[in-house]
């Protein structure tokens, strides 16, 4: 687990662990596992909101519950940055993790695959093929891209990357 | 899609609604607040209290400020920086803004302090002038921690009010007060001008004085009094105070003869002592004490039925204290007499009495034997009974019969006759001059003073070590009577123990003495007949000095270890020691050392003379050993026979036949010719010689002319070839089986042929 702040390892911990080892072709089996990642989901966006750390919206896109979207965002400098999230379940899921893509920043961060995929980190890999199945969407998101939020949007907004919505308009002096 | 599901779906949504609760971080505060301050919507300044996690301003903190004053009524400027948690720099800046805003507050040193503070302060000083009509300011700023000045300018507005009285001169003064010295002032300026009876009033001031001298002390001295101008102390005490008792130099109220009474009382109850003048106030004289005992009931009651003695005016001890001490005393000395060690010193004062009588004065014995003639007579007449008895010949006896016999009378008579005989001389010298200071002090508690005052003095003061914690000045006071009062006691009981040692071990000394004169009779006896046979050689000088070392070494050695081992065991007797009965120790054979070691312990000349015989008894002369040993012997009232002609055959012929039956029995070769020497020289020269090995040619050489030329010759073959024999043994390596141990084997067996013709050379001789 070393790699992760200790907040992230703390929440993680937390996050209900699911138990089925089923994909978006397992049929009724993945409708358990869909059962389990919405329980996972639900422990997770709670737990979040107790702490005032809210920081995203997902809902199901499709009836099977293969692709997800909504949206996430970051507080930087007093400013929220908000940014659409979405992702679709693969096929192999759980084994491969869902790959999180963050279509407005597409081509404005190195950290990031063609596409807004975001890159994770080293670390992620092998520990989530270690905790297949127990980890779901829940642990990916609070894993993978909670930290590349942390890490990347101060540095777009510093290089002036991106901007806040309302600077667009006000060209603000401060700091 | 299955129910459960969309129901998960729609919780999950219903989550994702739900309003999310605000949490604020300590640091978004912060922000929050320097967001406030920068856009001027906090336009006040803001303090932050010393832990960093509260924020006040500058109204609260004096409002904070304002309200612990008034709470407290007076507090320090570091309690409120402590109190509001804000550092004591804005404390300190708040306070001069809060005291000018507060016109009831003030600030002095680094406190504030409210009216009402200064109101009930001004109350108490009230209360407390009223009770002391008087209170100095000073005090006041002192107890309250202030300047004088602040003291009296909050005080003074309130004069009059809260507080009742005048300020005078840094003084506070109650009306009453004032009052008061005014009529004083009023009636010493009277007095001034009217006519007084001095004498009157010197006579009621001398009668207070004793009045409440005597009320609150229970005593007064006569001294003080005559202080006082009173011409007779004693006649005005009693005339006043009809139930006081006069002493010496005091006078005292009956209630401190009781508590006197009470407490030696209580001493003498628990079998303890008690010093009364340490219990009685310093004024007091022994003389006094002494009074004041004889006036207390249960002490006098005490006395009458010997439960308690004064000892130095004032000292109590009860019976059984004394008794304690003088039961702990004798057995120490038990200890001390019975043990003997060496190592018990007495003190200094024992020595000189002791010497003193070393040096033959006489009349100073005489002296101390009267006294001891009537302390202890009967014990000494069975101590040195039992020594003369022995040790004294007839004719002394007799010079003594005029006196009424008792010995310790016999005893000056022999030290002023020193032309007495000598024998009894040394014997009383013996029982004066003991070295070891074991025996001295034996002497010493038996001849002169025992044991004498500064001794039991010295003994008291350590087992009773009250006396000294005490810190009794001079211990003499009360050490000295007590000594003399036990003396006597202890040393009638030390005698009664003495003396039943003594009796006892004057069985054994007789015994002893017995077997003794038994033993030396008969070796001192051969000695004489050993002695006869050096005649012989007086012309062969070196043959005749190793006869005599021969004879020293083995007959005369055994002789003089059993005397001395005797004498001491009898000295040791004597002198009233524990003596272990020791049977087999005369087989072992002392050493030089040991024998100079024993003649050292022996009284008196006696030692001298021992020491001769030990030193003869290295030497190379039988003669003189002889008259040595002689000297001790007779010094030890043991007389040995001389050899007469008659004993003289008697002892050669059982030594012949004792020696024929030794030769007829013998083996061994080499042991065979020394005595085969010895018989031819009985048969011979009638004359028994005792010849070590070395001597037995000169030995054979000698019988030459007094045998046949067959027997003579067997006898120097028989002689040559057991020196041969011996020589090969001395000179053979080892237990090898060489030439050598053959060459010995085969002398030897040519010496056993030859054993039975020496052999008859002498049985046939003695049988013809």
């Amino acid at each position: 687990m070393e790699g992760w702040d200790p907040n992230t390892k703390s929440t993680l911990t937390q996050i209900p662990l699911l138990t089925r080892k089923a994909g978006p072709r397992d049929g009724a089996a993945w409708t358990q596992r869909l059962k389990e990642e919405y329980k996972s989901l639900i422990a997770y966006t709670q737990m979040n909101k107790s702490n005032d750390n809210d920081w995203f919206r997902i809902s199901a896109a499709n009836p099977q519950g293969t692709r997800w979207t909504g949206k996430c965002w970051y507080v930087y400098n007093l400013l929220k940055y908000e940014f659409d999230l979405q992702f679709d379940i693969p096929v192999t899921y759980p084994s491969t993790a869902p790959e999180l893509e963050l279509p407005q920043l597409d081509g404005k961060t190195q950290k990031m695959y063609r596409g807004g995929k975001i890159c994770l980190t080293v670390h992620f890999k092998p520990l989530w093929a270690k905790n297949c199945p127990r980890f779901g969407i829940a642990h990916a998101l609070c894993l993978g891209l909670a930290p590349w939020l942390a890490a990347e949007v101060p540095i777009l907004v510093d290089s002036g990357m991106i901007k806040h919505k309302d600077d667009t308009a006000t060209t603000s002096t401060e700091s | 899609m299955d129910d459960e599901l969309l129901e998960l779906q729609r919780q999950f949504e219903f989550a994702q609604q739900a309003k999310s609760s605000i949490r604020l971080s300590e640091r978004n505060v912060v922000e929050l607040v320097q967001k406030l301050q920068q856009l001027q919507i906090i336009d006040f300044e803001l303090l932050h209290t010393v832990s960093g996690k509260e924020y006040i301003t500058l109204d609260q903190l004096r409002n904070e400020m304002v309200s612990e004053v008034k709470k407290l009524g007076r507090v320090s400027l570091i309690d409120l920086a402590d109190a509001t948690g804000v550092d004591l720099f804005y404390v300190e800046k708040q306070a001069q803004s809060v005291v000018t805003e507060h016109r009831e507050l003030m600030l002095t040193q680094g406190e504030i302090m409210s009216e009402s503070y200064w109101d009930s302060i001004a109350e108490e000083v009230n209360e407390r002038l009223q009770e002391c009509s008087q209170v100095a300011l000073t005090e006041l700023a002192a107890q309250l921690n202030v300047g004088l000045d602040l003291v009296a300018s909050v005080l003074e507005p309130r004069l009059g009010t809260i507080v009742k009285g005048r300020l005078e001169g840094g003084q506070l003064y109650t009306p009453a007060y004032v009052a008061r010295v005014g009529a004083m002032v009023r009636g010493a300026a009277r007095g001034i001008t009217v006519p007084t009876n001095l004498t009157a009033v010197f006579a009621v001031a001398q009668k207070e004085f004793v009045d409440s001298f005597f009320s609150q002390n229970s005593f007064i001295t006569y001294e003080a009094l005559h202080k006082l101008g009173i011409p007779q102390p004693i006649q005005f005490l009693q005339s006043r105070y009809p139930e006081g008792k006069p002493l010496v130099t005091t006078f005292v109220h009956p209630s401190m003869i009781e508590m006197l009474d009470a407490s030696t009382e209580d001493a003498l109850d628990r079998g303890s002592w008690s010093d009364s003048l340490s219990l009685l106030p310093s004024s007091f004289t022994p003389q006094d004490a002494s009074k004041m005992l004889s006036l207390c009931q249960s002490v006098q009651n005490a006395l009458k039925c010997h439960k308690a003695h004064i000892f130095g005016d004032f000292y109590v001890m009860s019976s059984s204290f004394i008794k304690d001490i003088c039961d702990r005393i004798v057995k120490e000395l038990e200890t001390l007499g019975v043990s003997g060690s060496a190592g018990i010193t007495m003190p200094g004062d024992f020595q000189v009495p002791n010497e003193a009588k070393v040096g033959h004065d006489s009349s100073r014995l005489n002296e101390s034997n009267e006294i001891m003639a009537s302390d202890g007579g009967a014990n000494r007449h069975a101590d040195k009974g039992s020594k003369k008895k022995k040790g004294k010949s007839a004719g002394n006896a007799v010079a003594n019969l005029s006196e009424s016999g008792a010995d310790n009378q016999e005893q000056t008579s022999t030290k002023s006759k020193k032309s007495q005989k000598r024998g009894k001389d040394t014997s009383s010298q013996m029982s004066v001059t003991k070295t070891g200071s074991r025996k001295e002090s034996v002497k010493m508690k038996e001849d002169n003073l025992s044991p004498s005052e500064e001794w039991i003095m010295q003994k008291i003061t350590t087992l009773v070590s009250d006396f000294e914690e005490q810190g009794i000045d001079d211990p003499e006071t009360i050490l000295r009577p007590l000594a003399n009062q036990l003396r006597p006691t202890i040393i009638s009981s030390w005698m009664e123990k003495r003396k039943a040692l003594l009796t006892n071990n004057a069985e054994r000394m007789k015994r002893l003495l017995d077997n003794l004169q038994k033993k030396l009779d008969e070796s001192f006896l051969n000695m004489q007949l050993y002695e006869k046979a050096l005649e012989l050689f007086e012309d062969d000088q070196s043959t005749f000095v190793v006869l005599h070392r021969h004879l020293l070494r083995t007959v005369a050695a055994p002789m003089v270890d059993i005397l001395l081992r005797n004498l001491d065991e009898h000295n040791k007797l004597k002198n009233g020691l524990e003596v272990q009965e020791t049977s087999n120790s005369e087989s072992v054979c002392l050493s030089p050392g040991d024998r100079t070691a024993i003649c050292k312990s022996f009284p008196g000349s006696l030692a001298s003379r021992a020491l001769a015989v030990v030193e003869a008894l290295e030497g190379k002369s039988v003669e003189i050993f002889m008259a040595a040993f002689r000297m001790v012997t007779e010094e030890s009232g043991l007389p040995l026979k001389n050899l007469d002609k008659k004993l003289e055959r008697t002892l050669l012929h059982s030594y012949r036949k004792e020696l024929t039956s030794q030769v007829s029995a013998e083996t061994d070769p080499v042991s065979l010719l020394a005595k085969v020497v010895s018989l031819l020289y009985i048969q011979v020269y009638h004359k028994a010689l005792q010849a070590p090995g070395r001597a037995i040619s000169a030995a054979i050489s000698h019988l030459k002319d007094k045998l046949d030329e067959s027997a003579y010759k067997i006898l120097t073959d028989y002689q040559t070839a057991t020196v041969t024999l011996l020589a090969l043994i001395a000179a053979s390596p080892s237990d090898e089986e060489d030439c050598a141990s053959d060459r010995i084997l085969s002398k030897r067996e040519l010496l056993e042929g030859q054993m039975l013709h020496l052999k008859s050379l002498v049985l046939s001789s003695s049988q013809s």
